[in-house]
């Protein structure tokens, strides 16, 4: 045994000395918690799938470090007077094949995602409003052209509005508006599209070197004919696949991976290491995590959650700064209010929407003595002194998510005498399903923004909205919404986000769900790694500034 | 030379022969037999299972897990959901967990000084874990599942498995044939499909656990007892029985069964700790007990997860697994011995 | 014996459409969806269903869906790497997955064999307790545990195997999943060949064959082994189809895409991807079925007198 483990040593150390130092354009190694699902953007659905598309394609605009929309493949734009025409030119750029990114390409792709009615088909349709894009997606008319997106030349890329979007250049980031050349997907087998380096076109900073579907790890080199050539400073970046947070961080340290994510109890240890420390960045991740409470007769014996004191009880008697710092602890912020902070901030002002956590104080907060009160007037109400009802939350949504539910549990049933909560972990797809179909009492769930306006939230309490799921209804807050979105507000700035506080107020004074957190990432970086842009909504992570020193 | 002498003895006594007279080839040792056969079998089992020490350590190491199963989580002030913690000055919360296993007293033996830090004077043996809940409390109380999952994988093993396993081997042919189809068929599914399927018509919970593990548990078991149906069945004394009228279930049962014990009982102690993950599973996708309640395999699975930052979480659970498998086998040994009176240790 | 390892393959192709249609039923019947979604309208899903032939009658989607793969198309996935046919995301796990898998099979019987041989030849002594020990730490700890160990310490503190696995190096970057999927099976072999082996020992014809003067290498491998591989092929078979297809939480752990976690995806992660489950499901049952069918005839090879195929099948 010893001489084999002195052969073992022996063997190491020759190793470890025949790896030259690292050759010179080496490749930044990051990490993906999930595999990457795919790469066309009809079907990419998560924000991996999303990063490694955004790596290679790039749209009109595209993010500066702050998150603003700026030019990309559109070298300027120009809006109508009324606000309903946009007028895109696109400057001198080539797919990776060799042909020149034309208007046309544009046209291709968005007129598939209607067509294809996919997913994030909605961005078309509900939140970027374009004209004729609700009757393709919902099959009332297959002619494409109906879609209000045109090629006046091969430069001119021009969309058509039903109503102004104040945030509509902010949505050509995202990758649902990406070119696709058409040429190129039509001299494929169909289904292939995006399935190998061969099957998958380049315009971007970065061209697919390495994929297959379903592999742990792929990688991007950079793409000599990007129109920004000079800006890119990566050689390339290797993608692998990480399963565990406890694995990822074992990986940091080996030098395996320069960019990690780690969860809690990873990140109380790192933050005891005094090396590894120095290697911490917590970035937002956008999405808020919140309870969902269902309203309908048909769940929570009954409906009794329908009472808004007895939700006001329960939200008011979890200690949020106590589920941050104790058990999410990855700098995750306790969150008071129905938008979260730190992803919308205001055009004319700069501010955050939701920089002020303590506006709803009086109905979002922790207090058990105020949360006993409320819940002796539900019992007083409702004639019941004990209720018991089941917590869903899905159990392949990140390391905290059964601490949280544990946590929650705890808190709710010590303020709360006589209320008990069951907790039932599922897969998030049966989560959802459950959700959707109104069929549980209280749910653990999450909401990411897929824009910068607080409405990527707000507008899902609207009545019959497919996200409002706890079925609450009120009209004075479905007019606010519409007013917002297309009626008398939307070319005043500041008036539709008065308007838009005005509704926040309606959802939390009545706790039609319980914020508890908005979720940051615990990211370790290399030391020498820099430039790598962080933002919430869309991409989360961008490289094109990225060095390695 | 005993012989000789012997010889030359007058040929009217007849020659008794004595225990020297024969020399075994091999240099094993054969004890021989003391006190078999004037016992009934059972008794005679009985005495040789407590005569072997193996088998006693074994039984020793059962009941204290299963004492401390009982009685472990009341040993202690905490509850197996309580966590641990208080309100600093500022009304911030601090929790103990984290904590890795600590005695004050033997702090204080040692040093002669107060252990000092946040909750310093607390006794956790196996330490707590990252939700602030002491583990001594939790592991003993997840060991009370483990162990119901355990007993009844060794009845479903012994009364399905065997019976089906011995059936289809003995009647073999066109019985055969559709008995191991279905037993195909009752593998194919994935179990996860099929929980998810009944959890839609039946509680979650330990129930449908053991539903789930009635389904395909004891595939392995009928597996092998039907292998060593098919050995032993064309044996000469299986022929003499069925030729003196013996009807099938006898022949199975009585004649069959004992000599087949040996591999029977191996399975039987190797297919408790794979029922004992199946249940942590089955907890974690939702189908089975839910938090704060826990079972050794969902510690082990806890203890995972954090097993680089937190590594004495996985050791407890994982200690007591082993020990319920050191003990189970050593028992196992010792039926298998005391049963199948052949054995050179009878 | 030929006509009766036809009847068999028969018999197996039948027992897997049974499977495969008893799967196409109960996917179906599983909460949860093949499309989920947060984004999508119910009228947009109802649209989808009824593009991928949901609504239609389920004995019309089960023919078209055999007809499919009887031409070697699994279709492709609902919620899981939704454009690639499913063909070509399997071809690569099921590479994957039998590699890692056939040498941790090779190295757990083997290993398993010679330790179990060893301990029964010293029963009672210092290396039975040993084999015993190893054994039971081998079933009781999960294959994903001694994963991490081995990771840490020949990946991390030597750092000699790569942290992850890598296809290009894949000889080498397999060894550590090996040695981790191999423990179980290694300690089952172990603990039965040991066991039966003491067993067969102390049979009548073993105690003929030492009266008779046989002893050493000869005996074992000539008498004892012979008799005591019956048990032991019979819980090695389950293993072998175990370890081929994959173990969910090593793959994960250690980035290897494989049958295993593709399996757990498709049931239990964004949504229920029905065409995958189906897939892996036919790979599954056929395997095993496979593998039983080499089992029964193996018996009767190891032991002439058993005969599992009844009187008229054997000609």
């Amino acid at each position: 045994m010893k001489k084999l483990l002195s052969l073992m040593l022996a063997l190491a150390i020759v190793a470890s000395c025949a790896i030259p130092a690292m050759a010179e354009d080496k490749y930044l190694g990051v990490m993906l918690g999930t595999n990457v699902m795919s790469l066309d953007t009809n079907l990419a659905t998560d924000g991996d799938s999303f990063e490694v598309i955004a790596d290679c394609i790039d749209g009109l605009l595209q993010m500066d470090a702050d998150g603003a929309a700026v030019p990309a493949i559109a070298e300027s734009y120009d809006l109508s007077d009324d606000g309903l025409t946009y007028t895109f030119h696109l400057r001198d750029a080539k797919w990776s094949n060799g042909d020149a990114v034309t208007a046309n390409d544009f046209v291709f792709a968005w007129r598939r995602i209607a067509q294809e009615a996919g997913e994030y088909a909605y961005m078309l349709d509900e939140i970027g409003n374009i004209k004729g894009a609700a009757e393709i997606i919902s099959k009332q008319t297959d002619d494409l052209t109906t879609l209000g997106v045109t090629a006046a030349d091969d430069k001119t890329f021009v969309v058509e509005l039903n109503v102004p979007v104040s945030f509509f250049p902010s949505l050509m980031y995202f990758p649902t508006f990406y070119p696709i050349n058409e040429a190129f997907y039509n001299s494929l087998e169909e289904g292939t599209y995006g399935t190998s380096p061969e099957t998958f076109l380049s315009n971007g900073a970065f061209v697919l070197e390495d994929y297959t579907p379903g592999t742990a790890n792929l990688s991007v080199k950079k793409n000599p004919d990007y129109w920004d050539a000079a800006r890119i400073q990566l050689p390339g970046i290797k993608y692998q696949v990480v399963g565990s947070s406890d694995n990822a961080l074992t990986a940091f340290r080996t030098g395996a991976l320069d960019v990690v994510m780690i969860s809690g109890n990873q990140v109380a240890a790192a933050e005891k290491d005094a090396a590894l420390s120095q290697n911490l960045k917590v970035t937002g991740a956008g999405y808020m995590w919140y309870l969902s409470f269902s309203q309908t007769d048909k769940n929570a014996q009954g409906g009794k959650l329908a009472n808004a004191n007895l939700r006001l009880a329960i939200t008011n008697a979890i200690d949020r700064d106590n589920l941050v710092d104790n058990y999410v602890m990855d700098g995750s912020l306790a969150t008071y209010t129905a938008v979260p902070p730190q992803f919308a901030a205001s055009s004319t002002t700069g501010a955050d929407f939701s920089a002020d956590q303590d506006m709803f104080a009086d109905y979002v907060g922790y207090d058990p003595e105020k949360a006993q009160a409320y819940f002796e007037k539900a019992k007083e109400e409702l004639g019941v002194d004990t209720f018991e009802f089941t917590m869903i939350y899905g159990n392949n949504e990140g390391d905290e998510v059964a601490k949280v539910a544990q946590a929650i549990k705890e808190d709710v049933e010590d303020a709360l005498d006589g209320l008990t909560i069951n907790l039932q972990p599922m897969t998030k797809a049966e989560r959802l399903d459950k959700m959707q179909n109104d069929n549980y009492d209280v749910a653990l769930t999450r909401w990411g923004p897929d824009y910068a306006d607080p409405m990527t939230y707000l507008g899902m309490w609207v009545t019959n909205n497919s996200n409002n799921y706890g079925f609450w209804s009120n009209a004075e807050y479905d007019q606010l919404i519409a007013d917002c979105t297309t009626g008398a507000y939307i070319t005043d700035y500041d008036a539709r986000w008065d308007a838009m506080y005005k509704a926040e107020t309606l959802v939390l004074q009545e706790a039609v769900i319980a914020p508890l957190y908005t979720k940051a990432n615990a990211n370790l970086i290399t030391a020498g790694v820099e430039g790598i842009d962080f933002h919430p909504v869309a991409l989360n992570r961008v490289y094109k500034d990225t060095v390695i020193k | 030379m005993a012989k000789k002498e012997l010889q030359l003895q007058a040929p009217a006594a007849p020659y008794v022969p004595v225990k020297e007279d024969f020399v075994l080839l091999t240099k094993r040792d054969i004890h021989t037999d003391t006190n078999f056969a004037s016992q009934s079998y059972w008794k005679g089992v009985f005495t040789h299972f407590f005569k072997n020490r193996r088998a006693v350590v074994g039984l020793v190491i059962i009941t204290v897990i299963l004492l401390l199963a009982l009685f472990g989580p009341l040993m202690n002030g905490f509850g197996y959901r309580d966590i641990v913690q208080y309100r600093n000055e500022k009304n911030k919360r601090v929790v103990a967990k984290g904590i890795s296993p600590q005695i004050p007293a033997i702090h204080r033996l040692l040093t002669g000084e107060e252990p000092e830090g946040n909750f310093a004077d607390y006794t956790f043996l196996f330490g707590t874990d990252d939700l602030g809940r002491d583990l001594w409390t939790r592991t003993w109380y997840g060991a009370r599942v483990s162990l119901l999952i355990a007993f009844v994988t060794i009845i479903i093993d012994m009364i399905i498995g065997m019976s089906y396993g011995l059936i289809s081997g003995y009647f073999g042919g066109a019985v055969d044939q559709v008995m191991q189809r279905f037993v195909e068929i009752a593998n194919s599914v994935p179990r996860l499909v099929i929980v998810s399927v009944l959890a839609i018509f039946m509680p979650k919970g330990m129930g449908l656990v053991i539903v789930a593990l009635l389904l395909t548990e004891w595939i392995g078991m009928s597996k092998i007892a039907r292998a060593e149906m098919l050995k032993i069945k064309e044996q000469e004394y299986v022929l003499a029985s069925r030729t003196l009228g013996a009807r099938n279930g006898h022949i199975i049962f009585k004649e069959i069964l004992p000599n087949t014990i040996g591999p029977i009982i191996t399975q039987v102690m190797f297919s408790i700790p794979t029922a004992i993950f199946t249940e942590a599973f089955l907890s974690f996708v939702g189908v089975g007990i839910v938090l704060p309640q826990c079972s050794v395999g969902t510690l082990i699975e806890d203890g995972f997860n954090n097993i680089t930052t937190l590594p004495y979480q996985i050791l407890p659970p994982i200690i007591v697994l082993a020990l319920l498998m050191l003990g189970f086998n050593f028992i196992g040994d010792g039926l298998r011995e005391a049963l199948a009176p052949k054995l050179e240790d009878m | 014996m030929g006509k009766y390892v036809c009847k068999r393959l028969g018999m197996a192709l039948l027992t897997l459409l049974i499977i495969t249609f008893l799967l196409f039923l109960l996917v179906r019947i599983m909460p949860g969806n093949p499309f989920p979604s947060e984004r999508m309208s119910a009228e947009q899903i109802a649209n989808k269903r009824a593009e991928m032939g949901l609504d239609d009658p389920i004995l019309t989607q089960f023919i078209r869906y055999m007809g499919n793969v009887l031409q070697g198309d699994f279709g492709k996935g609902t919620s899981l790497y939704n454009g690639a046919p499913i063909r070509t995301v399997l071809s690569t796990a099921i590479s994957n997955s039998f590699r890692i898998g056939g040498v941790a099979i090779l190295l757990g019987t083997l290993v398993g064999l010679a330790l179990g041989i060893t301990a029964a030849l010293n029963k009672g002594r210092f290396l039975d307790g040993f084999c015993t020990v190893f054994s039971i730490l081998g079933v009781c700890v999960p294959s994903y545990v001694f994963l991490i160990f081995l990771q840490y310490t020949f990946s991390f503190r030597i750092p000699f195997f790569p942290y992850f696995f890598d296809p290009t190096r894949f000889a080498f970057s397999s060894v550590i999943p090996a040695v981790s999927l191999s423990l179980f099976t290694m300690s089952t072999i172990a603990r039965f060949t040991r066991n039966e082996m003491v067993e067969v020992f102390d049979s009548d014809y073993v105690r003929l064959a030492e009266a008779k003067g046989m002893y050493g290498r000869n005996l074992v491998m000539k008498h004892v082994l012979r008799n005591a591989l019956i048990p032991i092929v019979t819980v090695l078979a389950p293993l072998v189809v175990d370890l081929l297809t994959g173990a969910l939480v090593v793959e994960k752990i250690y980035g290897i895409n494989g049958i295993g976690k593709l399996m757990v995806d498709a049931i239990a992660g964004e949504g229920i991807d029905y065409n995958y489950v189906l897939a892996l499901g036919i790979l599954y049952s056929a395997l095993y079925i496979g593998i039983m069918l080499v089992v029964d005839l193996l018996y009767g090879v190891l032991d002439p007198r058993i005969r599992v195929a009844s009187k008229g099948e054997e000609a």
